[in-house]
């Protein structure tokens, strides 16, 4: 074992103890300051953009008595603490593996031609819940290909990369720089103030001069001045604050793409971090398995070919036998998680409790190109768990009424959120 | 234009619509043609494919339904629609397609004058760093890192609709920006004390003792092994020589002792070394071939991986005299180097009970071990400028050095009547009319230095203004100063390209010309041709173009586009799976190696102006010692040395062309397996141009079921018994199928191997770790194309795909295209390219005649533009 296996085992394996600092209510727009007094809602927002095998997710029998399908076995511990949907769908989210882009936005038709993303869940519910906390939100990926592909989409319908690199995420969430560097660091901000002034004024000025699709073009740029600008203030003022501390030590990053699992842990942990420390509230995770290459599954051995291809299994024994022993393994990792949560007190409840976690995908069956019936989990945030709720399987319900739920879990006023219909009221109490 | 049609007259109002809507009068038989031939299916009760033609208005200014026609037009043109060719008999269908090719093209044409061809585009991270490179002054500045990777669109990172501007984005810019400027800024009076570092043979390596046992590495004089007790007196002896045999691949990372970069910047390395072979007594004997070798810079490190490693100051062959070779290394802080000899194995280490490694090793090879042996190695740097400051500090401050910019950092004395007091937070600022008129004087000196293409007035002063705002908020004036540039190089103005909007607009010309080509900015031959409206000349253009392609700079072209087109930037990807293919472990050289050939290759497509049918067929190679073993080429024993050269292939040889290189035939697999299916898309899209549709929309879902399955044959068929997957999978399986005799990396094979079954196969591979795989079923590489032209093997289908060397161009020009322009080809310049493609024809159509005709091109040009 190399020492940077030592030591990402080290950081797997540390308790976690945090001291997040109370946060400071002044600070805070108004109406987020009332809110503050009970445990703040967080989410976590999770998908694989391969799925897993529908037959051994979905169980067999619906609403509170239902059996355990084999993959929630592992989860049983919980099962008061996490429903289980089936027959949830985005509408017209159709096209194979284009549509994983779209898991959090629910924009149609993204193989038509002019194709535009939508704003997704997290930026969404970001923009209602104000600046609240040093980063709006965190954007995590596995193996994930940056360029292309993310949960996290704005407005303008413009990709936000995601961060796969722990070191780096440690780095932002909790190395605090000297007196010396924080004051350097407000000067820079308050630089950059006047800096994206002039950057309006000379993009107003030149867009005059062009055409209508030139202009919808810098229509981004514009926007873009004026989000960063927005985020100046706070982003200011979180400068003066120190950062959470934590006990844990800095993690070494898992970088070779064929250990899948370890990143994927690693990952969880780090989203761990960020909602324990109230770095953030709002994580999304994005598990580029189609990005993965033949990866480690058993002690020393690899997957006979590349995730994706597997997923193409075609009923043949031996890729889905080993299909089944990655989704196995992810459960065991989403186990891991709900367990770290549930032992975290949070106010006078868990954090799993304030914690909404939904674990999904775009696809309902890879093998074929199936964007219907999506494998969707919610666990967490204190609903009315315990079920398997189904829907629909040949007319799905629109899985962006789900998402309003949970957007009005976090507090918002919202009763609508892209494709949504209605509400879930199964799960509220 | 009637867009809502209502129910029950759908279909002859939609006819109507396409009578009406086209001013061409197209013959009234098309939409009596159509009514006939398609809406039979695509109806509003079956809607087959997604289509209703009887809603689907023909209201082509719309762009959504051009697309849209364009699709039935395209379909209907390759006879896939109707799907019973007599449902349209020929007459009837070459009638409908052009009245539909007529109308599309009048209507996209209109478009395109009125609002332009493409919008503007985003600067790609590799276009923006190479400005700031050339705009700075700093060839080897690094801050592509700092930006995020940019989308791919249509497989390219220059489309201009995938080239999106955000909160992040931007951001970067304005971090890269300020990084880049940071660097140009000299801040001290005299250029950074160089460092020289001289080493003989016993510090070049961390510690005087032998690693990895002895025929990994050991110390030698008059070619004997020297015991490590010995070396501490033999420790300044010039004689004595540091023998390496391996890859510096862990746990070998010799570095020289007491070396490490304390500043970050160009080091010169001169070093003395022969290429020698070990012989099993440990001695040395010269050796019969050069050694090629590079530098990886590195983090000094414990016995560990250094996982941060990369080759820098290119590959060097050592020859078996003893000879001084020099070269350039980049290095960061705190970096060393490390000696990284390619193409030799990394023996097997194991730890037995977490024990310290022990190594194991391949029988030895026939008159020795090959490997290196060092003399004595000399570090200078960090390398500066010539003059001082450096050209960069010039790009910024004309002639203010380093000390008259810090005399004007500290508040200036009160007693001079004629500076305005401006009151800050703790002091008083003072700023001089002077001194403001310098800080606009050199700002717009930059910006004239750093833009494209005149900036306007209204934005220089903005950047003045801001200036300004910065010295009244107390900034020194070079922090003022380089906040304005810093604006100005995160500023719409530089961030976009603009497309030409007329045969002759000259900057925005120069600037496609030269990022295509170049991917950069216009250089200053460029700029002057522009500002003295020269480059409209077709002429001169063509110069301009001829001059790009022959310099330095096309070497950008052909990494970026190949890196794209051809995927090369997944070279590294997937590594071979060591169970099955144990002779690729750890073979880094060869892949580096291929890398080289396919943009050769490509180098020589356009320079040398070859005929499009080489894409596929050619009776040469772009070789080195490594891929000459590698193609079995039968004169490989004399090729010598890392140094990609042109040979000529044996007529049997299957390698030659795009299609059989090893880089190729490794992007297309996955280090594992081949796939007939995925190498069969991939060429199909990328190199003939006829891209597989994508495949069926899961509803009603088609699952193939694939069980009982034993060859590739038999899985293919059973993959495409399903008739809705066979029809599109009959397009590009066979050419999959004809590279089956080409394994992972491109060896030729006529078995698949496999773990179980099969004749069995065991050995000690060259880095001493045992193997055993089993050699399986035959390959079969024959196959039918959809036109029924069958092909036995590589050869037939080679000469088959070279026969239509039209499509071949058709293609390339459509790539090319997209990446010169950043919108791909729109229907209304198919016109053009057909008749690009006519006028090239007669000399076989030549690449660098294609990349010619295309810039001479409205396309590339730009059309005038009617109104917005």
């Amino acid at each position: 074992m190399t020492n940077q296996q030592r030591s990402r085992r080290r950081f797997l394996r540390g308790t976690g103890v945090l001291l997040a600092l109370p946060l400071l209510n002044c600070m805070l727009p108004r109406s987020v300051r009332a809110a503050e007094t009970a445990s703040p809602r967080r989410m976590l927002l999770i998908s694989n953009n391969l799925g897993v095998l529908p037959k051994p997710f979905f169980p067999a029998g619906t609403g509170r008595d239902y059996e355990l399908s084999p993959y929630l076995k592992p989860m049983a511990e919980f099962r008061n603490d996490f429903t289980v949907f089936s027959g949830l769908s985005h509408p017209g989210v159709t096209g194979g593996h284009s549509t994983e882009n779209c898991f959090l936005t629910g924009a149609r038709g993204p193989t038509k031609s002019g194709f535009r993303n939508q704003i997704s869940l997290d930026q969404y519910a970001a923009e209602k819940l104000g600046l609240v906390t040093r980063f709006p939100t965190l954007n995590l990926g596995v193996n994930i290909d940056k360029a292309n592909r993310s949960l996290a989409w704005t407005r303008d319908g413009v990709l936000l990369p995601a961060e796969d690199s722990a070191p780096a995420l440690f780095r932002k969430m909790f190395v605090q720089g000297d007196a010396e560097a924080v004051q350097k660091q407000l000067k820079k901000l308050e630089e950059r103030g006047s800096i994206l002034d002039a950057l309006r004024d000379e993009t107003q000025q030149f867009s005059r001069s062009l055409g209508r699709e030139d202009k919808n073009r810098l229509d981004q740029y514009l926007t873009s001045v004026r989000e960063i600008e927005e985020r100046l203030q706070t982003a200011r003022q979180w400068e003066q604050r120190p950062r959470p501390t934590t006990t844990q030590t800095p993690p070494a990053d898992v970088q070779d793409h064929k250990l899948f699992f370890e990143k994927f842990d690693l990952m969880l942990s780090m989203a761990q971090l960020a909602l324990e420390s109230d770095s953030t509230r709002i994580v999304t995770l994005m598990v580029d398995a189609f990005a993965t290459p033949a990866f480690r599954l058993g002690e020393n051995e690899n997957t006979t070919t590349d995730y994706h291809n597997l997923s193409h299994h075609g009923q043949a024994d031996e890729k889905v036998k080993q299909l089944e022993e990655a989704d196995r393994r992810q459960m065991t990792l989403l186990t891991k998680l709900l367990q770290n949560l549930a032992g975290r007190p949070a106010g006078t409840e868990r954090l799993l409790d304030s914690t909404m976690i939904l674990f999904g995908s775009n696809m309902g069956d890879s093998n074929t190109h199936d964007n219907t019936n999506l494998p969707i989990l919610l666990a967490g945030g204190g609903f009315r768990h315990g079920q398997h709720l189904a829907f629909q399987r040949d007319q799905n319900t629109p899985l962006c009424n789900l998402f309003v739920t949970m957007l009005q879990n976090l507090g918002l006023e919202t009763d609508a959120f892209a494709s949504s219909t209605a509400t879930l009221s199964e799960i509220t109490r | 234009m009637i867009r809502a049609l209502c129910a029950g007259t759908f279909l002859n109002a939609a006819l109507t619509v396409l009578l009406s809507a086209n001013a061409q009068e197209p013959p009234a038989s098309a939409a009596l043609q159509l009514k006939h031939a398609c809406v039979e299916c695509h109806n509003p009760e079956t809607t087959e494919g997604g289509l209703d033609l009887t809603v689907l208005t023909f209201d082509l200014s719309d762009r959504a339904i051009r697309d849209r026609w364009t699709r039935i037009h395209d379909r209907i043109r390759n006879g896939e629609m109707p799907p019973q060719a007599d449902q349209l008999p020929r007459d009837a269908r070459d009638a409908l397609v052009q009245s539909f090719q007529k109308a599309i093209h009048s209507a996209d044409l209109a478009d395109i004058q009125s609002h332009g061809r493409g919008p503007l585009r985003r600067l790609n991270r590799d276009e923006y760093e190479q400005n700031l490179r050339d705009v700075l002054r700093l060839p080897q500045l690094d801050i592509r890192d700092l930006l995020p990777e940019d989308r791919e669109g249509h497989r390219y990172n220059k489309a201009s609709e995938s080239l999106d501007m955000s909160r992040v984005q931007l951001a970067a810019y304005l971090d890269a920006a300020d990084t880049a400027l940071r660097q140009a800024l000299v801040v001290t009076p005299t250029p950074p004390v160089v460092t020289r570092f001289r080493a003989v043979a016993t510090n070049l390596f961390p510690e005087r003792s032998t690693f990895g046992e002895r025929e990994a590495m050991f110390f030698a004089k008059d070619n004997k092994f020297v015991d490590g007790k010995i070396l501490e007196e033999l420790k300044d002896d010039p004689n004595v020589e540091l023998a390496l045999f391996r890859s510096a691949h862990w746990p070998y990372y010799g570095y020289p002792r007491g070396f490490i970069a304390a500043l970050p910047g160009e080091y010169r390395v001169r070093f003395s070394a022969r290429a020698v072979l070990q012989q099993s007594n440990y001695e040395l004997t010269p050796a019969v071939q050069p050694v090629p070798m590079t530098f990886r810079a590195r983090k000094p490190s414990g016995p560990d991986v250094s996982g941060d490693v990369r080759a820098t100051g290119g590959l060097i062959d050592i020859q078996p005299a003893q000879a001084t070779y020099e070269t350039t290394l980049r290095l960061r802080e705190h970096e060393t180097f490390e000696y990284s000899l390619l193409g030799l194995p990394v023996p097997l280490a194991r730890n037995v009970d977490g024990g310290p490694p022990t190594y194991r090793y391949p029988p030895f090879p026939e008159g020795g071990q090959p490997g290196i042996a060092f003399q004595w190695l000399e570090v200078e740097g960090p390398l500066s400028a010539d003059i001082w400051p450096p050209p960069s500090h010039r790009v910024l401050f004309d002639e203010l050095s380093p000390e008259v910019l810090a005399s004007r950092m500290a508040p200036v004395s009160a007693s001079n009547a004629d500076r305005i007091r401006i009151p800050t937070a703790d002091t008083f600022r003072l700023i001089s009319p002077v001194e403001l008129a310098e800080a606009n004087r050199l700002l717009r000196r930059f910006v004239s230095h750093a833009a494209r293409e005149p900036v306007p007035e209204d934005a220089l002063q903005t950047f003045e203004q801001l200036i300004r705002k910065r010295l009244d908020a107390n900034d020194t004036l070079s922090d003022a100063i380089l906040a304005g540039y810093q604006a100005f190089l995160a500023s719409s103005h530089f961030l976009y390209l603009r497309e030409p909007v007329h045969a002759d607009d000259q900057y925005a010309i120069a600037s496609r010309l030269s990022h295509f080509l170049t991917n950069t900015r216009p250089d200053d031959t460029l700029m002057e041709l522009a500002r003295t409206s020269r480059l409209s000349h077709s002429e001169t253009l063509k110069t301009e173009t001829d001059r790009l392609i022959s310099g330095a700079g096309f070497e950008r072209f052909v990494q970026n586009f190949t890196d794209y087109w051809l995927s090369l930037r997944h070279v590294r990807r997937d590594d071979p799976d060591v169970r099955l293919y144990p002779e690729y472990r750890f073979d880094d050289y060869l892949v580096e190696s291929m890398e080289m050939e396919t943009r050769a290759f490509v180098t020589s497509l356009i320079r040398n102006n070859l005929p499009a049918r080489s894409l596929v067929d050619a009776d040469f190679a772009f070789v080195n010692d490594r891929l000459a073993r590698h193609y079995n080429l039968p004169n490989a024993a004399d090729i010598h040395g890392s140094a990609i050269r042109q040979v000529t292939l044996p007529a049997e040889s299957p390698y030659g062309g795009l299609l059989t290189q090893a880089a190729i035939l490794k992007v297309t697999a996955n280090g594992t397996s081949t796939s007939p299916v995925i190498r069969g898309a991939w060429i199909m899209e990328r190199i003939i141009g006829q891209p597989p549709p994508p495949p069926p929309a899961s509803v009603p879902a088609v699952e193939p079921d694939i069980r009982g399955a034993t060859t590739i044959r038999e899985l293919l068929s059973l993959h495409t018994n399903s008739e809705s997957c066979a029809e599109c999978h009959a397009r590009f399986d066979p050419v999959g199928l004809a590279l089956e005799n080409f394994d992972i990396l491109g060896t030729w094979r006529t078995q698949y191997r496999g773990i179980e079954q099969g004749q069995r196969i065991n050995g000690i591979d060259r880095a001493g770790h045992d193997f055993t795989y089993t050699l399986t079923e035959p390959v079969d590489a024959a196959g039918q194309l959809p036109d029924g032209r069958p092909f036995r093997n590589i050869h037939d289908l080679k000469t088959i795909l070279a026969g239509n060397p039209r499509q071949l161009a058709r293609n390339l020009l459509h790539q090319l295209t997209l990446y010169a322009t950043g919108t791909p080809v729109r229907f209304a310049d198919r016109a053009e390219l057909e008749s690009i493609l006519d006028a090239c024809a007669p000399t076989d159509y030549r690449v660098r005649d294609l990349l010619q005709a295309l810039v001479q091109s409205p396309i590339f040009r730009g059309q005038d533009r009617s109104h917005d």
